[in-house]
C-alpha cells in the first residue's frame, strides 16, 4: 500500500545538516492499523508530515499503491488517497465546520454531510454552522479534524496524536471509530500516539527512536520496550541520571 | 442588450447590463425591490418608491434624501443603492435616516462605479442615522468599482449614528474591490442600553489605498459595542485602520481587527481604547500577517490546490 524506501529528512543546524530521519524504510500493508510511538523528538510527526508532503524528503522515495508520490505536492497526495489529521488543527476566521466537511467530502449535499457527521459520531448538528475558529475548545476542534479526515474516504489515513485535548471518556469511542473505518472500509490507518488505547488497537506497533523504527510488532511484544525508560533519548540531564529526568 | 426593469414609481428609464451588474453586486437587486427604494444613477434619481411606513423624500437644498421610518415598523426593508458610470462625475449626497421607536428594519445601501475611460469618478455619501428608542436596524453597505478604464475610482463614505436608549444597529460595511481611493469615516454614539455590531471588510489590490477611521462613544450605562475589521491587502496596496472606542459609563466594548497581507501590501492598524468610567470594560485584539501556513496545509490536505486554498481563505475571511 505505502512503501517508504531510504527516506531521509535533514535540517540546517548551526551551519551543518542534522538528520531528523536518517534512513528509514518500511512498508505499510493495505487495510492494517499501525500505531507509531516513541519519545518526544524521535521523528514521529516528521515522518507523518513527510508522507503527507508537508515536509519535503531530502532523499529516498515514497510510493502509494505503486505510484511514486515523493515529489507530489500535498493536494495531489490528498487526491491520490492520503488523508492527514493534524495534531494542532488549523483555525479559520469565517470557515464553518460545514464548509470544511463539504470540501473534505467534495459534496454540498446536506444529507451527505449529515450522514458523515453521524458516521463520525458528531450528534449535535448545531455545530454545522459554527466557524472553525479560536472560540472552539481543543476537544471540539480535534473532533472536527477527525471528521474531515474520515470524510476524505482515504486509502490511508494518518492521525497525528488524535487524542490531544480529548477527554478521557471520548478516547475509547475514538479508537472504536478508527478501528471501524479500518475494518469496514479497509482504510490503512496510521496513528501517531502515546496513548495505550491506540497502541492496543493496532495490528502493528512501531516504536521510533532517533528517526528510525527500532521495533515493529504486536502490542504485547512491544510492552517490554514501552516499560523500559532507557528507550528515552535523554540519557543524561545535567548531573541527574536519566530515570530522574523530567524531560 | 438593454434590460428594462419595470416597476411602479416615477422617472423610470432603462438600465443597461452594466447598471444591472452593479446593482446586483452592491444591493443584490435583479429587479425592482419590494417595499421602499431609492435608486440613484449618475448623480440623479433613477427611481423611487415609498411605502406605507417608510417615506423617502428629497432634500430641499442639497443632493440627498430623508428616509423616515414610522415607529413600530416591522420586517420591512429599504434599498438605496447608487450607481455611477459617468466620466468625470464626483457625486456627493447627504442622506438622513430617522428610524422610529420599536421599529425593526433592514436598510441596504451601497455604491457601484463603472469606469471605462481615463477620467476619474467617485462618490461621497454622508449617512446620518437617528435610531429612536428600541429601534433595531440591520444596515448593509457594499462598495465596488469595475471596468477597464484607467480613471481613478474614489468612494468616500461617512456614517454618523446616534442610538437612543435600547436601540441596536448591526452594520455590515464592505468594500469588495476595484476602488482606488477610499476614506471611510464612522462615528457612533450609544445611549443607555444601546447596542452596536459593526463589521467592516475591505479588500485592496494593485496600488489602491483605503483609510478607515472610526470613533465609537459609549455614553449610556449598559451600552455595548463590538467592532470587527477584516482587511485583505494585496499587490502594492495600502490600508490604514484606526478605531477609537471610548466609554463614559458602565458599558462593554470590543474591537477586533485582523488583516491578511499578501504580496507587498502594507497595513497600519491602530485600535484605541479610552475608558472614562471605572466600571467600563473595553478590550481589543489585533493581528496582521500573511495567511497562516497551517491553514494552507489543512485545506491542501483536503485536496485543494495552493491557489484554491488561498482563494477559500480570503473569501471566507471577508464573508
Amino acid at each position: 500500500m505505502l512503501a517508504i524506501e531510504g527516506l531521509r529528512y535533514s535540517v540546517d543546524s548551526n551551519g551543518s545538516r542534522r538528520d531528523i530521519i536518517p534512513n528509514l524504510s518500511y512498508k505499510f500493508s493495505k487495510g492494517k492499523f499501525y500505531a507509531i510511538t516513541g519519545p518526544n523528538g524521535s521523528g514521529k510527526t516528521t515522518l507523518a508530515k513527510l508522507i503527507m508532503g508537508i515536509y519535503p524528503a531530502s532523499a529516498g522515495s515514497i510510493t502509494l499503491a505503486g505510484v511514486k508520490i515523493t515529489d507530489m505536492p500535498i493536494h495531489e497526495r490528498a487526491r491520490a488517497g492520503i488523508a492527514y489529521s493534524f495534531q494542532h488543527p488549523a483555525r479559520f476566521k469565517g470557515i464553518t465546520f460545514r464548509e470544511l466537511i463539504a470540501i473534505a467530502a467534495n459534496t454540498n449535499e446536506t444529507t451527505d454531510i449529515l450522514r458523515l457527521m453521524k458516521r463520525v459520531g458528531i450528534c449535535s448538528f448545531a455545530h454545522l454552522n459554527v466557524p472553525v475558529d479560536s472560540k472552539l475548545s481543543g476537544g471540539e476542534i480535534k473532533k472536527i479534524e477527525l471528521a474531515t479526515t474520515i470524510a476524505r474516504n482515504p486509502k490511508i489515513a494518518i492521525y497525528d496524536e488524535p487524542d490531544t485535548g480529548i477527554d478521557l471518556w471520548t478516547i475509547e469511542p475514538m479508537v472504536k471509530l478508527l478501528k471501524n473505518e479500518q475494518q469496514t472500509r479497509g482504510v490503512t490507518t496510521v496513528v501517531v500516539s502515546h496513548n495505550r488505547a491506540f497502541l492496543e488497537a493496532a495490528d502493528t506497533v512501531l516504536i521510533m527512536r532517533e528517526g528510525s523504527f527500532f521495533f515493529a510488532g504486536t502490542f504485547s511484544a512491544a510492552l517490554p520496550y514501552l516499560n523500559d525508560i532507557s528507550v528515552c533519548d535523554y540519557r543524561t540531564c545535567g548531573d541527574r541520571t536519566y530515570d530522574e529526568c523530567f524531560r | 442588450m438593454i434590460i428594462e426593469l419595470v416597476g411602479i414609481g416615477h422617472t423610470m428609464s432603462v438600465l443597461d447590463n452594466l447598471d444591472k451588474e452593479l446593482l446586483k453586486a452592491v444591493a443584490d437587486l435583479e429587479a425592482i425591490p419590494k417595499g421602499a427604494f431609492n435608486i440613484r444613477k449618475n448623480g440623479e434619481l433613477w427611481g423611487r418608491e415609498s411605502s406605507a411606513n417608510i417615506e423617502i423624500a428629497s432634500k430641499a437644498n442639497k443632493a440627498g434624501i430623508v428616509i423616515t421610518i414610522k415607529p413600530n415598523t416591522r420586517n420591512e426593508s429599504v434599498h438605496i443603492p447608487v450607481i455611477l458610470s459617468q466620466a468625470g462625475l464626483y457625486d456627493v449626497v447627504e442622506n438622513d435616516f430617522i428610524v422610529g421607536a420599536n421599529s425593526n428594519v433592514v436598510i441596504i445601501a451601497g455604491c457601484g462605479i463603472h469606469c471605462g475611460s481615463k477620467e476619474s469618478r467617485g462618490h461621497a455619501g454622508l449617512h446620518s442615522f437617528h435610531l429612536e428608542e428600541n429601534a433595531r436596524v440591520r444596515y448593509i453597505e457594499k462598495h465596488l468599482a469595475i471596468g477597464e478604464g484607467q480613471g481613478k475610482r474614489a468612494l468616500n463614505p461617512t456614517t454618523r449614528v446616534k442610538l437612543e436608549e435600547g436601540a441596536s444597529l448591526d452594520m455590515e460595511l464592505t468594500q469588495l474591490g476595484g476602488v482606488d481611493e477610499a476614506l471611510r469615516i464612522n462615528e457612533v454614539i450609544l445611549e443607555k442600553g444601546a447596542a452596536l455590531q459593526m463589521t467592516e471588510r475591505v479588500m485592496t489590490e494593485e496600488r489602491q489605498s483605503a483609510t478607515s477611521k472610526t470613533v465609537i462613544s459609549l455614553v449610556g450605562a449598559g451600552a455595548h459595542a463590538n467592532m470587527i475589521s477584516r482587511s485583505v491587502i494585496r499587490g502594492d496596496s495600502l490600508q490604514t485602520f484606526s478605531a477609537l472606542m471610548e466609554a463614559l459609563a458602565p458599558c462593554l466594548g470590543h474591537i477586533e481587527c485582523d488583516a491578511i497581507i499578501m504580496d507587498r501590501g502594507k497595513n497600519e492598524t491602530i485600535p484605541s481604547l479610552k475608558v472614562l468610567h471605572p466600571e467600563a470594560e473595553l478590550t481589543h485584539e489585533a493581528s496582521i500577517g500573511k495567511i497562516a501556513d497551517e491553514q494552507l496545509m489543512k485545506l491542501m490536505s483536503l485536496g485543494l490546490s495552493y491557489e484554491e486554498a488561498v482563494s477559500k481563505i480570503i473569501q471566507s475571511f471577508l464573508k
